[in-house]
């Protein structure tokens, strides 16, 4: 049985690409046979992100086009057995994409035993963003914790519950998650930033995972090595936590509170 | 398979309600002379405002009902005043008939009438209600949902930016914090009530009020609106007991 998630917002840069390829290591990393796509056609991101942009030859729009098979444009991982990535064109634009090539892509995948597809939405509600969410049997929404973030994050919902296979076919609801991004306990402690409370209660939804900010994104995007990878840091931390909600465990949301100086780091203004 | 590739068409159209201003002009007489005088000296004082606006005529100070084609000699001189006729001002059976020869639309929510036709004619039956629509789902930004002759239930949120409309009234058992329409054909018995007041918008019957700010005794508390006249007012629900 093959799961599609898509990683979709609405906003662009509050960590789509970043999620994805963090959720899709987590995900093989537990033994589950993943495929990550990039739907951003023209503005491909996720092969650097994975550290395999060298070694893109065949992309998405070649396997749509039937220019090339899956088999040829699939990267597999260098780190990981299970993983693959399917990385976007660069040159073509997003009219590129067919709601028929996606399908015939899923199916392919679904009958090479894969276990889940990460789909990378671009930002948007345009054609790309909707042919990401299309076929999804699930959902992460990734919003940071600010009102414009929030609201396009609603808009996207809305176009979950609307606008997708699942939806038009009355085939029960796409499974909607909420991943905050960019979390900051200190800025929400101040007042300058939504709390995971507020932003729950406007969306409705439940957390599936809390990211703090933290510079080892960027380090990690630069590098090309996942963040997830990096095991000194709250954020791997974090997308470890997110992953195993989405697996089904039950695991308790950290990060969420500011960590408590001890005596002496008070003392010594550590 | 048809469902997949019709994915990503665009809509044809988009139907959407708004109100527009339109200018009435009331006739007297079909003389095409004395009308023509009389419009060219008025747009002649403010010739820009006048330039090519849609104007709805009003047939009821007529002393006796107008043929079409007096009508349509009366429309010729509108346009070489420089003006549009768009519609005839609702006005009985006879204003009907017109209209249909004449195919243009009748607007009916003109209230004109000093010398009111006297119309010999039983009033509409009105269609008979249907249960109030339920929404279960969060209404997102973006969405509209629509209950036509009917209430409307929502028993979880309005977002920002989401829009809620019925014909009769709306309950919102979530936070309302978009915008929300009762009575959208004019009933204006009709009320809006909500658990958790945050709205953009609140119109009941095209009487609307727009909210930048949140009065603090309303916020986020259960509120009703109604209509008292041309008044749209809002009250705690419990506290007070409007009527």
């Amino acid at each position: 049985m093959t799961e599609i998630i898509v990683v979709t917002s609405g906003k662009g840069g509050v960590g789509k690409t970043t999620t994805s390829a963090s959720l899709a290591c987590g995900l093989a990393r537990r033994g589950k046979k993943v495929a990550v796509i990039d739907f951003d056609i023209g503005l491909r991101n996720l092969d650097l992100i994975m550290g395999c942009e060298r070694r893109v030859v065949y992309d998405f729009v070649n396997v749509i086009q039937a220019e090339c098979t899956l088999r040829q444009a699939l990267i597999k991982d260098k780190r990981l057995e299970t993983l693959f990535v399917l990385a976007a064109s660069q040159t073509r634009d997003k009219d590129a994409l067919s709601a028929e090539g996606v399908r015939r892509v899923f199916d392919e995948l679904t009958a090479e035993g894969f276990d889940f597809i990460v789909c990378d939405s671009p930002a948007g509600i345009e054609k790309g963003a909707h042919l990401a969410m299309y076929f999804a049997d699930r959902a992460v929404v990734v919003v940071n914790p600010e009102v414009s973030s929030v609201r396009d994050s609603d808009r996207i919902l809305g176009l979950l519950s609307s606008k997708t296979l699942r939806a038009e076919q009355g085939n029960g609801q796409v499974k909607e998650h909420l991943l905050l991004t960019r979390y900051s306990p200190k800025r929400v402690a101040t007042g300058e930033m939504m709390s995971v409370g507020d932003v729950k209660e406007i969306l409705g939804l439940d957390v599936v995972g809390v990211v703090p900010e933290s510079p080892d994104v960027l380090a990690a995007s630069n590098a090309g090595v996942p963040v997830i990878f990096n095991d000194d840091s709250d954020v791997s931390r974090a997308y470890e936590d997110a992953v195993a909600r989405l697996l089904g465990e039950t695991v308790p949301l950290r990060f969420i509170e500011e960590p408590k100086k001890g005596f002496l780091a008070r003392m010594f203004g550590g | 398979m048809n469902k997949t590739a019709d994915v990503t068409r665009e809509h044809a159209v988009e139907i959407r309600f708004g109100q527009v201003g339109l200018v009435q002009v009331r006739l007297h007489t079909t003389d095409t002379g004395s009308i023509l005088d009389e419009l060219t000296g008025r747009t002649a004082t403010a010739p820009h405002f006048f330039e090519r606006t849609a104007v709805c005529l009003d047939l009821s100070a007529l002393a006796k009902p107008p043929g079409v084609d007096e009508i349509r000699a009366v429309i010729d001189v509108v346009r070489r005043a420089g003006m549009l006729s768009v519609g005839l001002a609702q006005g009985g059976a006879s204003v009907e008939s017109l209209a249909l020869e004449l195919d243009l639309p009748v607007f009916s929510h003109i209230r004109a009438t000093s010398k009111p036709v006297p119309v010999v004619q039983a009033a509409p039956a009105p269609e008979p209600a249907l249960p109030a629509l339920m929404q279960h789902q969060p209404v997102r930004s973006g969405q509209r949902v629509y209950a036509r002759n009917r209430d409307l239930i929502v028993t979880t949120n309005v977002a920002a930016g989401a829009e809620v409309m019925a014909d009769g009234c709306v309950h919102i058992y979530g936070p309302l914090r978009g915008r929300v329409m009762a009575g959208a054909h004019g009933d204006t018995e009709a009320r809006v009530f909500c658990q958790a007041f945050n709205a953009e918008l609140v119109s009941i019957a095209g009487v609307f009020r727009v909210f930048e700010t949140i009065p603090p005794e309303l916020a986020g508390v259960p509120v009703q609106a109604w209509l008292a006249g041309d008044d749209l007012r809002f009250a705690r629900i419990g506290e007070q007991y409007p009527n």
